[in-house]
């Protein structure tokens, strides 16, 4: 049987008991209470945690960067070092700015501002004589020394109970904490820990541990103590319904299983299944940030097959708009923004929107053929601007051109990786760089732990500083350097070397070389400028024409510590001088020199199935799409002391999503299938507050791109209604608007004005909350009156509903007319060709007659099939087309009976469909998915 | 020790408790807040016009004139006297001259952020750009904790702002751009406000009725569903200040009286400071108005003597002319700066490029002492004298004149508490 030692310190420790591992330990009141017996306090142990909990290093207290009184503690506490400083060593020569009396313990100003015998800003913070003064005392007694390297590693806490469900209101339960330390010791650190409930209004927790049920709900409480922070579940059930009197639910999928699991346990009841119409507008919208189409909708309907919800998860996983909405989300994750993509000739170039496409374009097109997640990302991750181990600069250079050749440009796409990623203009430095990939990729936010202790994770300054070790060493400026083929060296001064056989050797070609090249080739701006137009022409006649021009590369080389691979690197990359090893987060510290690339042993991390982050930050976002709200909320902000609302879920994923070597198509289905995801919005008496358990599907409003293409599709002709969806170019969903150039020639989907009112992120800080679904006075405003909306109605795209609707109203285009003047159009054209044989003088003029008439021909032809098909034009089918397009359901009878009404009341039948389609498009039903 | 928890990062858990509350964030909490308080049709109330001068311009030709420096830096231009004692400003600028006394000059602004877009984000938003973080710009801040009016936006931009002006705030405290510049004595028909197309008041309420009676889907639930009520609320919003004929009126610098029209030039500048002091004065918090092409790399001199200096003397002159006239000038602070100064030294071309160490700000009305000159360049003003003002010190002064307290703390969306400027002091000379 293994035994432990308590508190192995100093005298006292030789004479500390050996204690069998079942025996209660003590607490730090019964060890430190009485002064005479007291042991040997620890700095590190017991001294730090206490003043932490007596919140000493807090923001607002000592721990603000300015301090308090001047005295400053590092936040959150772990810098030991520098605490001990602060209270120990005279920075100014001061006697009272030191707060430790050796001479005089009692007088130290650190127990009487403690206990406000010394006036103190911060109140009474423990009393005289209590245990926490005595622990104090007796450890400046004993000479206020730290004993960091003594105390070794911290291993881990343990808190007890593992979860509470408690009963009803008012119900308390104390916690009990253990700490484990990698030398063997375990301490009862109850009274040394600091307590937080993530929701107080469900369960409040007191200072000495005490959680205390508030109000039915669930939450989490977080235990800190030294760089460990452990959660537990909070449960106070919100009906009746729980443990036999809990309904039994089939459930028929992995993910239903869990969700439900925690549902029982909370005593809430899932709503039902939504309708047909609810699952396919939801579903389309999910998939493919697109509506479903009137089409669509009806042969939805009429399909009776058992499992058509399935088979219409397939099919949406296949379309183009699937590839190209979650093309934008990873746009969004991995901030693919143009206006900080830069790369070309320095800064000059106006590369960045290209440069944007062609990121969008390449994830496009693994998204589309469902390239395995890790790939794809190891792609992004390892890219280097070459595309070979042996490919010179000028030859990646060249290649760089081709994609912008005028003569069949190459295409980006086939690329085996894609470097913009590293050429983020935010992404500069080492630590932009650890901040960017811990967020993109890893779903973890660490910038807290670049100036202080992170206060809500396990993370301290030296793991900031060890995992941007990582980053030194990679590169988005110039050429790599000494990466040539071994060349005669090139004396300074001398135009060319000489090889062994005495021949000329041409220098190498270089970034550097190149935009010598171009200077050389633009003649000397007379007025002496820096002649930016003409290098840029000439930068762009050379990419035209695809020869090698001055493009920046990535690449990436192992940095010997504290060295600095870049200038920025240089001053920054040490810590307090100390040599850092590269590590990865909460893991293993790396030899980097053992591989080619700093960023391998990374990919390698990410890739192993022990990795904590990589998938489960994939699985969350994915889930947050899809339910609003992340398995972990905020989404991208993993950290131990904001757990998942379903850790067995989580797992369950994530665990999946790695086995099915990330397969995105399988998580997605193994999500979309579920129950879970096709339940009702409908509410019942036990789920309606719920919004976070998943027990109900919960309104939002539709993102940016979705309500902007939502309106173009809902307006569209019925002719071009049906191919909207895979018109990807034209779409804000698509590659134009995601480089910003939305509505610019009417290339990208919508405006960049409505994109940005409604919340399409900009792509700029390293947070998923850059993309909001918030409603807002000016959106309304938009979809009330605004003359972009207004103008959709009338003419999307050159060919609106409202437009088809006058067209087949008026009398022009009854059958009857119809064939009338098809009968006369007909023989006019053939008359205007047979002219035209002849090659008759005024040959353009005819011409164009001719180009007009056969339109015009082709457009009656086009309008007769349509009535002919569609018989005879009725009211009904408008409203009928009206809802479809919108809400994406037939009318209700009464709604068909208001309609009607309002109908009557209008000018026309066209500005009858206008008003409704209108009217529509302001409904909230319109405006949200449900 | 139970004041623990005000010490230790419980801010974080405030605000998600909010957020997971009222499921949509903040904006919806605001109003709801507001209008139940009946606050929302307070119209009187510090205002602030923000005027941006695109480009960065050259403090050695405007307000910070050298002219005992050599030659190489000095210029073209002679100061002149103006009408606060001592201060001298550039010779092109008599209009300005003849009201410093409404405006102080800062100068010896110094920052180090060459490039224009990131100048423009520190001279925004008071706060050094960090790649990690988004400030909102002055006028977000301001949307935010000074109340609006019921029938108008709080935060205009004439014509716009471009992206992003929110930062961490949120697309809720966001500029409502006019997208169009006013001309003489016409009314600026604004997106989404203005009766286009062919809608007529009538139009408007009978689509009221109309949604009202196609929008019912949810029933009871959305009436419960925070989400779907605050949506319900905006619509009721929008289609108040759609009706109004006081938010129409408040963009047609038509309907101004002649006394005050006369004030200004009739270039789109001109009319846009115009259309700003006529927006504030219907209760309109922050409206932003620009005067670009101060980017003068080559022909300085004549662009500026022929072209940017007359439009900003009229201009400016006239806004603050204009704001005495109409009594607002006591409760609205006024804001000129481009995103940096320009080289001292003229360059081959006649021009001078981009120089963040020494720059020019205005600041005037609200409270602001005027008719003075702080903070000082060096001899050839490469650089502050002594002490530099610093972009921050410039946005605590505003900020303090519009009786926001800059250190306020905000919690960004990832929870973490940030001041809404880090590290201004305001300068007292100016505020008391």
């Amino acid at each position: 049987m293994r035994t432990v030692v308590v508190t192995l310190l100093g005298a006292l420790a030789l004479t500390a008991p050996l204690i069998a591992k079942d025996a209660p330990l003590r607490t730090p009141e019964q060890r430190f209470a009485d002064l005479a017996k007291a042991e040997e306090p620890s700095f590190r142990r017991h001294v730090v945690p206490l003043l932490s909990r007596a919140g000493c290093n807090g923001r607002e207290c000592h721990g603000s960067f300015q301090g308090r009184g001047g005295f400053r503690l590092s936040l959150f506490g772990y810098d030991f070092e520098k605490d001990l400083e602060q209270m120990t060593v005279k920075d100014d020569g001061d006697e009272k700015q030191v707060r430790i009396s050796r001479e005089h313990p009692e007088k130290s100003l650190l127990l009487t501002k403690g206990t406000n015998e010394e006036p103190h800003k911060g109140k009474e913070r423990f009393k005289k004589g209590s245990w926490e003064y005595n622990t104090v005392l007796k450890w400046i007694k004993g000479g206020a020394k730290s004993d960091v390297e003594a105390t070794g590693e911290f291993d881990r806490l343990e808190v007890s109970p593992k979860e509470i469900v408690f009963k009803k209101v008012g119900d308390k339960v104390q916690l009990k904490v253990l700490a484990y330390w990698k030398d063997g010791t375990i301490e009862d650190v109850t009274q040394l820990t600091r307590f937080r409930s993530n929701d107080d209004s469900v369960s409040t927790i007191s200072l000495s541990g005490v959680a205390e049920a508030k109000d039915k709900g669930d939450t989490h409480i977080v235990a800190f103590y030294d760089n460990g922070v452990h959660p537990i579940p909070v449960v106070l059930p919100v009906s009746d319904k729980v443990g036999p009197k809990y309904p039994r639910l089939a459930t028929t999928s992995k993910v239903d299983e869990h969700v439900v699991g925690k549902l029982a346990k909370l005593g809430i009841v899932p709503s039902e299944l939504c309708t047909d119409t609810e699952f396919l507008r939801r579903v389309s919208l999910d998939v493919t940030g697109t509506l479903p189409t009137p089409d669509q909708i009806t042969s939805f309907l009429s399909d009776k097959s058992p499992n058509k919800r399935a088979a219409k998860i397939d099919e949406l996983l296949k379309t183009p708009a699937y590839a190209a909405w979650w093309a934008t989300k990873l746009s969004d994750f991995l901030g693919n923004n143009p206006r900080l993509l830069r790369g070309a000739m320095g800064n000059g170039g106006n590369y960045g929107a290209s440069f944007s496409r062609q990121w969008y374009d390449w994830m496009y097109h693994r998204i589309a053929k469902n390239e395995p997640y890790d790939q794809m990302m190891a792609g992004i991750i390892l890219a280097t601007g070459r595309t070979r181990p042996d490919q010179t600069y000028e030859e990646y250079a060249k290649e760089m051109s081709s994609y912008f050749r005028d003569e069949k440009p190459a295409n980006f796409a086939e690329r085996p990786n894609m470097p913009y990623f590293w050429h983020r203009t935010n992404l500069q430095k080492a630590e932009e760089k650890a901040l960017a990939f811990s967020h993109s990729f890893l779903g973890v936010r660490i910038e807290c732990a670049q100036c202080h202790k992170h206060p809500f994770d396990q993370w301290t300054q030296t793991d900031f500083k060890q995992f941007q070790a990582f980053f030194e060493g990679v590169s988005s400026a110039g050429s790599k350097a000494g990466s040539v083929k071994p060349m005669a060296k090139v004396a300074k001064g001398e135009k060319a070397a000489v090889d062994d056989k005495g021949e000329k050797v041409k220098p190498p070609v270089t970034y550097a070389s190149l935009l010598k090249e171009i200077k050389d080739a633009v003649p000397a701006d007379p007025k002496g400028g820096n002649n930016q137009k003409a290098l840029q022409t000439e930068f762009d006649r050379r990419v035209k024409a695809g020869e090698p021009a001055p493009w920046q590369e990535v690449y990436a080389m192992v940095v010997a510590p504290g060295k600095g691979g870049d200038k920025n690197a240089k001053t920054k990359g040490g810590f307090d001088g100390r040599v850092l090893t590269p590590k990865v987060l909460g893991g293993e510290a790396v030899m980097l020199n053992e591989y080619p690339d700093p960023r391998a042993p990374l990919m390698e991390w990410l890739r192993s199935p022990k990795n904590p982050y990589f998938a489960k930050a994939w699985v969350n976002r994915v889930w947050a799409s899809y339910f609003h709200r992340g398995l972990v909320e905020p989404a991208d902000d993993m950290n131990l002391a904001n757990p998942p609302v379903n850790g067995d879920l989580m797992d369950y994923l994530a665990d999946g999503f790695v086995k099915h070597c990330y397969d995105m198509a399988w998580l997605h289905k193994e999500i979309l299938t579920s129950a879970t995801y096709q339940r009702s919005w409908k509410p019942n008496e036990t789920n309606k507050n719920d919004e976070k358990n998943f027990s109900r599907f919960v309104i939002r409003r539709l993102p940016a791109e979705l309500v902007v293409d939502g309106i173009t599709q809902a307006t569209l002709a019925s002719d071009k209604i049906g191919k909207y969806r895979d018109e990807i170019e034209t779409r804000a969903i698509g590659p134009n608007a995601n480089a910003g150039s939305a509505g610019k020639g009417g290339k990208g989907g919508g405006s960049n004005y409505s994109l940005n009112i409604f919340g399409k992120p900009v792509r700029e800080t390293n947070c998923d909350c850059e993309r909001t679904t918030d409603p807002t006075l000016l959106q309304t405003l938009f979809t009330r009156n605004d003359p972009e909306l207004l103008n959709t109605l009338e003419q999307a795209r050159g060919s609106a509903y409202v437009e088809e609707v006058r067209r087949l109203t008026s009398n022009e285009s009854t059958p009857e007319k119809l064939k009338d003047s098809i009968a006369k159009l007909a023989p006019a054209v053939k008359k205007l060709e047979e002219q035209l044989a002849q090659n008759p003088p005024k040959k353009e003029k005819l011409e164009a007659q001719l180009k007009d008439m056969k339109e015009r021909l082709t457009k009656a032809e086009a309008s007769l099939e349509l009535a002919q098909k569609r018989g005879p034009v009725s009211q009904e089918e408008f409203i009928n087309q009206v809802f479809l397009r919108t809400v994406s359901r037939p009318p209700t009878a009464t709604e068909i009976e208001k309609a009607k009404a309002d109908f009557a009341a209008a000018k026309s039948p066209a500005e009858g469909v206008r008003e409704l389609l209108w009217a529509m498009l302001n409904t909230r039903e319109f405006m949200v998915n449900h | 020790m139970s004041t623990h928890i005000t010490c230790d990062g419980v801010a974080r858990r405030d605000f998600l408790r909010v957020g997971a509350l009222t499921g949509v964030g903040l904006s919806l909490s605001d109003y709801f807040a507001l209008s139940s308080q009946g606050a929302v049709s307070e119209t009187k109330g510090k205002a602030a016009i923000f005027v941006r001068l695109g480009g960065g311009p050259s403090h050695m030709d405007t307000f910070d004139l050298k002219p005992d420096a050599p030659e190489t830096h000095r210029g073209e231009f002679k100061p002149i006297k103006t009408n606060a004692d001592g201060v001298m400003i550039s010779e092109h600028l008599p209009k300005l001259a003849k009201c410093a006394d409404k405006f102080a000059i800062l100068r010896g602004v110094s920052h180090t952020l060459a490039a224009h877009e990131l100048g423009t984000r520190y001279m925004n938003t008071g706060n050094r750009p960090l790649p990690s973080l988004n400030y909102p710009h002055y006028g977000a801040v301001v949307a935010k904790e000074i109340r609006g009016t019921e029938y108008l936006p709080s935060f205009v931009a004439v014509p716009s702002l471009g992206e992003n002006a929110t930062g961490y705030l949120g697309v809720e405290y966001g500029p409502f751009e006019t997208g169009g510049s006013p001309q003489p004595g016409k009314a600026l028909e604004v997106r989404g406000l203005a009766l286009k197309n062919g809608v007529t008041i009538e139009d408007v309420d009978r689509r009221q009725n109309l949604v009202a009676r196609y929008d019912n889907a949810f029933g009871e639930f959305g009436k419960d569903d925070k989400l779907l009520a605050g949506m319900d609320q905006f619509g009721q919003k929008a289609y108040a200040m759609m009706r109004s004929s006081k938010a129409r009126d408040a963009f047609d610098t038509g309907k101004e009286s002649e006394s005050i029209t006369k004030l200004f030039g009739t270039d789109q500048f001109s009319q846009s400071c115009l259309l700003a002091t006529r927006l504030i004065e219907s209760g309109v918090r922050f409206t932003s108005v620009s005067l670009g092409g101060w980017d003068t790399h080559s022909d300085n001199f004549n662009t500026l003597k022929n072209k940017n200096l007359p439009t900003l003397d009229a201009g400016l002159s006239g806004l603050f002319a204009a704001l005495a006239a109409k009594g607002l000038l006591e409760t609205t602070c006024v804001f000129v700066t481009g995103e940096f100064g320009r080289t001292p030294k003229v360059n081959a071309r006649g021009g001078r490029d981009h120089y963040p160490r020494a720059m020019f700000c205005l600041l005037g009305g609200g409270g602001i002492q005027g008719g003075q000159v702080v903070g000082e360049s060096d001899a050839k003003g490469e650089g502050p004298k002594d002490k530099a003002i610093t972009p921050d010190d410039v946005a605590a002064t505003f900020y303090r004149a519009l009786g926001i307290d800059s250190r306020k703390e905000y919690q960004t969306r990832t929870g973490r508490p940030i001041m809404i400027v880090r590290n201004g002091t305001p300068l007292k000379e100016l505020v008391a």
